[in-house]
């Protein structure tokens, strides 16, 4: 009995019984797989797609006619900027040409919270270090200021340390987006996320050059690999990604998936950085926004999609120019570039513009104003929402800074080989800030000598004694009773403090036992200012610092008079300030203005002042500091060629284990602390250690030298007084007579009684009786 | 020996009367007052850049009137947050100009903060000292800050 085959009729009848449900169930799997992806990519899309870090900018830079620059930090400012050296006059925003007496520069676009300005070629025109003119480059239309853009100086990066730049697909130029699809996926246009054609003609291609030449992947899978999987090569990976293709593109458009896809490729790498989109890779390969790209650039950054790495134009010139080559022949062969076209721009060479590493430039100004972002936003929002954030900082005064404590603390070791220390992180330490006293904007920070080494931030967390820098607040505390020329005493006294003695010593020998104010301030006399001190009362000194707001502890011993008690150097540096500002007490300021990524102000500072002190006392202090300058402790730094108008004073503690010089003109301040952190002794003064610093930095920042000096207030008044007396001057008797400044109602109503003749003939008299009277 | 030392006592005492005599005339011989020259050191300079009269604006005041003025526009647009922000760039570029301190207070009027404002106006009166036209419309403002009740 032989059994009789099905014919083939039942065969498939059967096959389709069974393989109808199956092909619907798995149609339906597939279906409702496609329909969790879907959510998987809503998901990601609807909401953010990118985490942006957000970006810290300086403040902008202004340069007008007059004014004096220093033209090698101007140079580097403009190198940082990503201004492109040309040997021929700038035609594209970001190019330069520079010479010993001009500079052309095509500007980038300014584009600030309250304002935006098109980039315009300008020309610069330089008699030595001082700027001649500013004109139009076209036009030769004067321009009486130009502000350059601010700088990047630093990015609050996620975990995944990623850079990007977002850009809209109506921003990317034509020429940009064929480049990427001749190279990438030239039927992008026609196929549904998946190109058989694609396919096919990938491998003919590699397999007629018997290599890999051309990758098959559409942009849409490339995405949905970038996005969503992992790079393991794999058929289930495969399989994911084909049906990831297929539902993104039933759920966007065309021209919404290359927006993604623009903004998510990787494109380089800076540093530890990864350069995302193309956005960030025309800046960082250009340094111009995707909008500026030319056929020549577009084709480059298009080439090198396939490995950022491999073709990089910064490394691998040749090979890049190679492929952006093979990208221009692509897209001549699809027609979307002329003949002419392709031959202007094949022979062009690849320029790109150089880079640095990111978050370099002030460390410490950095960790400060974080600290107060922190106040704001969460670490998280920080790396992710793109935003940015504006500061006071100038980047050249920050160079300088740096530059000058490095360089005076080496001298320091030069000049004593004890204060080297073989552990670096027992170095000698110095730290700097510099403000603007008016405003309190704090334009430079250096909190030590090496911040790889020490994150120890010595401008805003150290305690140090300011020693004879705390002075001026103990001679402000007496402007109530007592004027620039009263007499003080200037001779030993001890006193008892807590049980114990105590007997302050002058930093060098005087015989003079009777000494003016303005004499004993200029000369950091001790003996005169503890004098001062106890006659003014240890309370009122205390109580007059305090409305400086220094937050560490103020209590009355007589040694707070010669700056025993801590402060924190930015607050003395800020307590300084009030001097400058006709008595107003800045709040130092750091952080100006956070914007969204969509450019809406989040944060808004404002300079905030209260006013300590009167503007009269504030001038009289500032007319007694700038004696230190001129007469007294700072004397040297005529000899460093400061000649304008400075007030200042030294300051040098116990044992020498402190240096400070504070300085400041109507226009900026600068404090220098030099010291180390274990105390040890640096066997040098304020004025050894500490003022040089400040003379150099000074002398590297000519653009804020003015040659101004405080207007005299209403309420202060002049008067002769003689300098041995401190009384009103007599005339043709008193021989060192002064003019002085005095608060309104405050001149010394009394005529010198040392020169008065009657007073003179009776003391002669008194004299003489005395004398025949010893026989 | 008592008259050799008496005798050296009375030279002593006549040339001390000789010397105390030069020195009380020596007192009184000026016959014009010293000098004060301005670089003199030791003692107080009066002659300074900024209190001449009259004098040519420098560069930087020109540049910095630029940004006073662009900030004066921002408030007549009555957009007081960013005239803040330009009036304070020209305040750091001249420190000496009145007028930055006047559309300050003006800013900060608007504002609706009369602290700031009466701070920013109680500064300007220092740089507006010779200046009765401007003395005027600080007095002015300061009524107004004084009528504005605080937001």
């Amino acid at each position: 009995m032989t059994k009789k085959k099905p014919s083939i009729g039942v065969v498939l009848k059967r096959l389709f019984k069974w393989l109808l449900p199956l092909a619907a169930l798995m149609g339906v799997g597939i279906l409702l797989y496609c329909w969790h992806l879907s959510s998987q990519i809503d998901q990601r899309f609807s909401g953010r797609r990118w985490r942006i870090p957000s970006k810290v900018f300086s403040d902008t830079t202004l340069l007008y006619p007059g004014q004096q620059i220093n033209r090698p930090l101007f140079n580097e400012k403009l190198r940082r900027l990503g201004y492109r050296q040309l040997v021929l006059n700038p035609r594209n925003k970001g190019e330069l040409y520079s010479s010993a007496s001009v500079v052309k520069l095509f500007l980038h676009d300014l584009s600030m919270p309250s304002r935006y300005r098109e980039g315009v070629p300008v020309r610069i025109r330089f008699k030595g270090n001082r700027i001649e003119s500013i004109a139009h480059l076209n036009t030769g239309e004067p321009m009486p200021i130009l502000e350059l853009e601010p700088e990047e100086v630093m990015l609050f990066f996620g975990p995944d340390r990623e850079q990007r730049r977002l850009v809209s697909i109506d921003q990317v130029p034509q020429h940009v987006i064929d480049a990427v699809l001749a190279i990438e996926d030239s039927r992008f246009y026609q196929h549904k996320g998946l190109d058989p054609r694609g396919i096919l003609r990938a491998m003919y291609t590699n397999l007629r050059h018997g290599s890999i030449r051309q990758g098959g992947s559409t942009i849409t899978q490339q995405l949905a690999k970038n996005y969503f999987l992992t790079p393991k090569r794999t058929v289930v990976r495969k399989l994911k990604e084909l049906f990831l293709s297929l539902t993104m593109e039933t759920m966007y458009e065309k021209n919404e998936i290359l927006e993604i896809y623009l903004n998510e490729i990787y494109l380089g790498q800076k540093a530890s950085v990864a350069i995302s989109g193309i956005g960030e890779a025309s800046f960082f390969y250009f340094g111009k926004s995707v909008m500026d790209l030319s056929l020549n650039e577009a084709a480059t950054i298009a080439g090198i999609i396939r490995g950022p790495n491999y073709y990089s134009p910064h490394i691998h010139k040749e090979r890049c120019r190679k492929r952006r080559n093979m990208v221009l022949n692509a897209m001549h062969q699809k027609g979307w570039i002329s003949d002419e076209e392709l031959k202007t721009v094949l022979p062009l060479p690849i320029k790109t513009v150089g880079y640095g590493a990111y978050g370099k430039i002030a460390p410490y100004f950095i960790d400060y104003l974080s600290d107060q972002l922190k106040e704001l936003y969460s670490p998280q929002d920080l790396s992710s929402l793109g935003l940015s954030i504006y500061t006071t900082l100038d980047t050249q005064v920050q160079m300088a800074a740096e530059k000058a404590l490095k360089r005076g603390l080496e001298r320091l070791e030069k000049s004593n080989p004890s204060l080297v220390r073989k552990e670096p992180g027992k170095r000698l330490q110095g730290a700097l800030v510099v403000m603007q006293p008016k405003t309190g904007y704090i334009l430079a920070m250096v909190g030590g000598r090496d911040y790889s080494l020490s994150q120890f931030n010595r401008i805003t967390q150290a305690r140090r004694q300011p020693g004879s820098a705390f002075k001026p607040f103990v001679y402000l505390s007496g402007l109530d009773t007592l004027t620039p020329a009263s007499i003080l005493s200037n001779e030993p006294v001890t006193y008892e403090v807590d049980g114990k003695e105590w007997r302050p010593q002058n930093y060098a020998a005087m015989t003079a036992k009777r000494v003016s104010v303005r004499q004993a301030l200029a000369e950091s006399i001790n003996l005169a200012t503890v004098d001062l001190a106890m006659k003014v009362g240890l309370d009122k000194v205390v109580s007059t610092a305090k409305q400086f707001e220094f937050s560490t502890s103020l209590k009355p011993y007589p040694s707070i008079a010669l700056g025993s008690a801590e402060v924190i150097p930015l607050e003395l540096s800020r307590a300084y300030c009030v001097f400058a500002a006709d008595g107003v007490l800045p709040y130092p300021l750091s952080l100006k203005e956070v914007l969204d990524e969509n450019g809406e102000i989040l944060e808004r500072r404002h300079v905030s002042i209260r006013q300590v002190v009167t503007p009269e006392k504030a001038f009289i202090m500032s007319s007694l500091l700038r004696s230190v300058v001129e007469t007294g402790t700072a004397g040297s730094l005529r000899a460093m060629g400061i000649s304008f108008p400075v007030g200042g004073k030294t300051g040098t503690t116990n044992d020498y284990r402190d240096a400070w010089f504070v300085g400041y003109t109507p226009d900026i301040l600068a404090l220098i602390w030099v010291g180390f952190d274990n105390n040890d002794s640096i066997f040098a003064s304020g004025a050894g250690a500490a003022l040089p610093i400040w003379g150099n930095l000074m002398n590297a920042l000519p653009q804020y030298v003015s040659g101004d000096w405080f207007k005299m207030p209403p309420g202060v008044v002049q008067g002769i007084v003689c300098s041995e007396s401190g009384q009103l001057a007599l005339k043709n008797r008193c021989p060192h007579p002064v003019e002085e400044y005095f608060l309104d109602g405050h001149v010394p109503s009394d005529t010198c009684q040392i020169h008065d003749s009657e007073s003179q003939i009776g003391r002669i008299i008194d004299e003489l009786k005395g004398f025949i009277n010893t026989f | 020996m008592n008259s050799k030392v008496l005798s050296i006592r009375s030279k002593s005492f006549l040339v001390f009367c000789v010397l105390g005599l030069g020195w009380v005339f020596a007192g009184c011989a000026p016959a014009v007052l010293t000098p004060l020259p301005a670089d003199q050191p030791g003692e107080p300079r009066q002659t300074e850049k900024t209190e001449t009269p009259a004098e040519k604006p420098s560069p930087r005041a020109l540049a910095a009137l630029q940004l006073t003025d662009q900030g004066r526009m921002f408030l007549e647009r009555g957009q007081p947050d960013d005239a803040i922000g330009i009036l304070e760039q020209a305040l750091n570029l001249n420190p000496t100009s009145g007028m930055n301190y006047y559309y300050l207070s003006e800013a900060w009027l608007m504002k609706g903060n009369n602290a700031q404002a009466a701070e920013f106006n109680r500064l300007a009166e220092i740089y507006f000292k010779d200046d009765n036209e401007w003395l005027d419309r600080l007095m002015q403002q300061r009524e107004r800050i004084k009528k504005q009740k605080p937001l």
